[in-house]
C-alpha cells in the first residue's frame, strides 16, 4: 500500500481534510509525535504513521488490510473496541503488546471520521510511567541516595532548578552521580514527558560531534546519506544532556553558546538555523575555572552555563553516606542476586568505612556488588572484599575503629 | 512428526491477538502421522497469562500458536520444553491446518487482507 492511496479521497473530504493533498496529509502524520492508525469500518488498518510503526515493530505496508486489534494487540481492542464503540475514546489509558513482545504502556485516543473511518491516536506513556516510577522511589531526587546534609541540600536544590529553563551545570568527581543528577532535574521539570538525551562526545570526531548535536543537512559529508536532526531538534522540549563539557572541541563550544543565545541549531550543511526548545546541562568532572585556564573551556560559556551549578560532593565528605549506601546497596544485590546476605562483619565495615573511595559512589556500588556475590553466608567478611579495597586501608595505617551506627533517619535521596 | 498437543488462545474464530487476555481456547491433538485425533474448544475461567501457562503445563500442550505474548511468558513456556509459534495472525481453523501441513511458522499472518472500502 503506499501512503498516498491509504486514505480514500472521499474519507478525506468529508473529514474535513479535503484542501490537504493526500500525500501531504499523511506526511503530516508520519511527523506527528504519537502513534496514529486509521482503520475503516470493518477495523482494519488503512494508514499507521512512523511513530506507530516504531511502537509496534509493524510496517505498514505489512500492516495494512489486517484487523487493528491484531496488529496493535492492545487490551483495549480486545476488552472493549473503541472503533465498535463509535470511536469516541479520548485519553483511555491502555497497554500494547510490540512485535518484540514488550508490554507498552498507551493512551488511546479515537475520533470517528466520515465513512465508518476512525483514526486512533497512541501515545506511548513509558517514559511517563518510568519517571512516575523514579519519583515514587523512596528516595527524593530519583536514583540519587544519601542523607548526609550535603545531600539534602542538594535533594532539597534540585526541585527548584528543575523548574527553570536555564543551562545547568553539574560538577563533581568521577562515579559521584552527575549523571543521575541531570536525570533527577530533568525528571523533576515539566519537561519530564519530554525525551532526556545523554551524549558523550569524547570518544567522537569533531564532524560528528556537531551533527550529533545540532543534525546535518543531505550531502554534509560524504556519509550523509539523509538529513538527520541532531540532539537539540530530536529532544523537542525535552533535555541535552553533555556528559563532559571539557571534550567539547572550541568551535563546538562556540555554536553551543548560539544555541543558548538565540535558541538556533543549525545543521552543518545547512544555510539558516532551526528553532530549539531543549534544556541544556552539562557535566565536567574537572573544575570549570580549571578547565577555563587551560584554554578547554571558553570562559563566556562557562558565564552562561555557570549560572545554575549543582555540585556533587565526593563520598568522602560525606558525612555517613557510605555506611548508609554500603547498607542500602548490600539489600539492593542481596535482593538481586537472590543472597542471603544480611550485613557486614565488623572486620569487613571497618574496611570499607576507611577505604576514601576514590571511585565514589560508583565504585562503592561496584564493591558491594563484588562482595555480595562471593559471600556464601550472612555475613560479608574482610575476604569477600576486592583485594584492593584491604591493601589499601593496610597501605595507608592501621584501620580505625568502626564508627558507631549513625542514627537512623528516613532518607531522602 | 511426534504426537503433539497444540493450544490456540482464541478470540472468536480468530487466533487471539494478546495470549494474556484469552479467554477461549482451541485444543487439538495430533497423532505421529500427523492426523488429528482431537479436538477441544474450551473456555477458561478468567483471562490470566499465568493460569494460562499453568493450564498448559497440566495439559501437557507441546506446542502454542499464539499472536502477541509477552517476553517472560514466551521464555517460560520455552524453558519448560513447550514450542511456541508467535506473532501468528489469522482464523484458527486455516493455523491448525497449516500446522498438521507442517506449513506453519512463527510470524505467520494468514488473515486475507480487506481492501481500502473494509469489504
Amino acid at each position: 500500500m503506499t501512503a498516498k492511496s491509504a486514505l480514500p479521497a472521499s474519507a478525506r473530504a468529508e473529514s474535513g481534510l479535503a484542501g490537504l493533498p493526500g500525500a501531504a496529509f499523511l506526511e503530516a502524520l508520519d511527523r506527528f509525535p504519537a502513534g496514529v492508525a486509521i482503520v475503516d469500518r470493518a477495523r482494519c488498518i488503512r494508514f499507521m504513521n512512523r511513530r506507530l510503526e516504531a511502537m509496534t515493530g509493524y510496517g505498514r505496508e505489512e500492516a495494512a488490510g489486517l484487523p487493528c486489534a491484531q496488529v496493535l494487540k492492545s487490551a483495549a481492542c480486545v476488552r472493549a473496541c473503541p472503533v465498535a464503540a463509535g470511536g469516541d475514546a479520548i485519553g483511555q489509558d491502555t497497554d500494547l503488546l510490540t512485535r518484540s513482545r514488550q508490554r507498552l504502556p498507551v493512551r488511546l485516543s479515537a475520533v470517528p471520521l466520515a465513512e465508518g473511518y476512525c483514526l486512533e491516536v497512541l501515545e506511548d506513556l513509558s517514559p511517563l510511567r518510568d519517571a512516575e516510577k523514579r519519583l515514587a522511589a523512596p528516595f527524593g531526587a530519583g536514583s540519587l541516595l544519601g542523607r548526609s546534609r550535603e545531600m539534602e541540600r542538594l535533594f532539597g536544590l534540585i526541585p527548584v532548578l528543575a523548574q527553570s529553563d536555564a543551562p545547568v551545570l553539574i560538577t563533581g568527581e568521577t562515579g559521584s552521580g552527575k549523571d543521575l543528577a541531570a536525570e533527577a532535574l530533568h525528571a523533576a521539570s515539566p519537561r519530564s514527558r519530554e525525551p532526556f538525551l545523554r551524549l558523550n562526545v569524547s570518544p567522537m570526531p569533531e564532524a560528528l560531534i556537531e551533527s550529533e548535536l545540532f543534525g546535518h543537512r543531505q550531502g554534509a559529508f560524504p556519509w550523509a546519506e539523509a538529513d538527520k536532526a541532531g540532539a537539540f531538534i530530536a529532544a523537542g522540549r525535552g533535555t541535552v544532556y553533555l556528559a563532559e563539557i571539557g571534550d567539547l572541541p572550541s568551535p563546538q563550544q562556540a555554536k553551543l553558546l548560539g544555541v543558548l543565545d538565540q535558541g538556533l541549531a543549525t545543521p552543518v550543511g545547512a544555510t539558516s538555523g532551526v528553532k530549539v526548545a531543549a534544556r541544556l546541562m552539562v557535566a565536567t568532572n574537572r573544575d570549570p575555572e580549571d578547565l577555563v585556564r587551560e584554554g578547554r573551556l571558553r570562559e563566556d560559556l562557562l558565564r552562561r552555563l555557570g549560572a545554575m551549578r549543582i555540585h556533587l560532593p565526593p563520598l568522602r565528605e560525606r558525612e555517613g553516606d557510605v555506611e548508609y549506601l554500603l547498607r542500602h546497596f548490600l539489600g539492593t544485590y542481596a535482593a538481586a542476586l537472590r543472597k542471603e546476605v544480611t550485613g557486614y562483619a565488623p572486620k569487613a565495615l571497618r574496611l570499607l568505612l576507611d577505604y576514601p573511595w576514590p571511585g565514589n559512589v560508583r565504585e562503592l556500588k561496584n564493591v558491594v556488588e563484588y562482595a555480595v556475590m562471593v559471600c556464601s553466608g550472612r555475613l560479608v567478611l574482610p575476604l569477600h572484599l576486592p583485594q584492593h579495597v584491604a591493601q589499601h586501608v593496610a597501605e595507608s595505617g592501621q584501620a580505625r575503629p568502626a564508627k558507631a551506627p549513625a542514627r537512623p533517619r528516613r532518607s531522602s535521596p | 512428526m511426534s504426537a503433539h498437543t497444540l493450544l490456540v488462545p482464541l478470540l472468536r474464530m480468530d487466533v487471539a491477538p494478546r495470549f494474556d487476555l484469552a479467554v477461549e481456547v482451541l485444543l487439538v491433538g495430533f497423532d505421529e502421522s500427523s492426523a488429528e485425533t482431537g479436538r477441544q474448544h474450551m473456555m477458561l475461567a478468567h483471562s490470566s497469562a499465568d493460569d494460562l501457562c499453568d493450564f498448559i503445563l497440566r495439559q501437557g500442550v507441546t506446542v502454542v500458536v499464539a499472536n502477541g505474548i509477552e517476553e517472560g511468558y514466551y521464555h517460560y513456556l520455552r524453558w519448560k520444553r513447550v514450542e511456541v509459534l508467535d506473532g501468528v495472525m489469522g482464523p484458527a481453523d486455516l493455523v491448525v491446518e497449516r500446522f498438521a501441513q507442517g506449513r506453519l511458522a512463527a510470524g505467520d499472518i494468514l488473515f486475507e487482507r480487506s481492501d481500502a472500502r473494509g469489504n
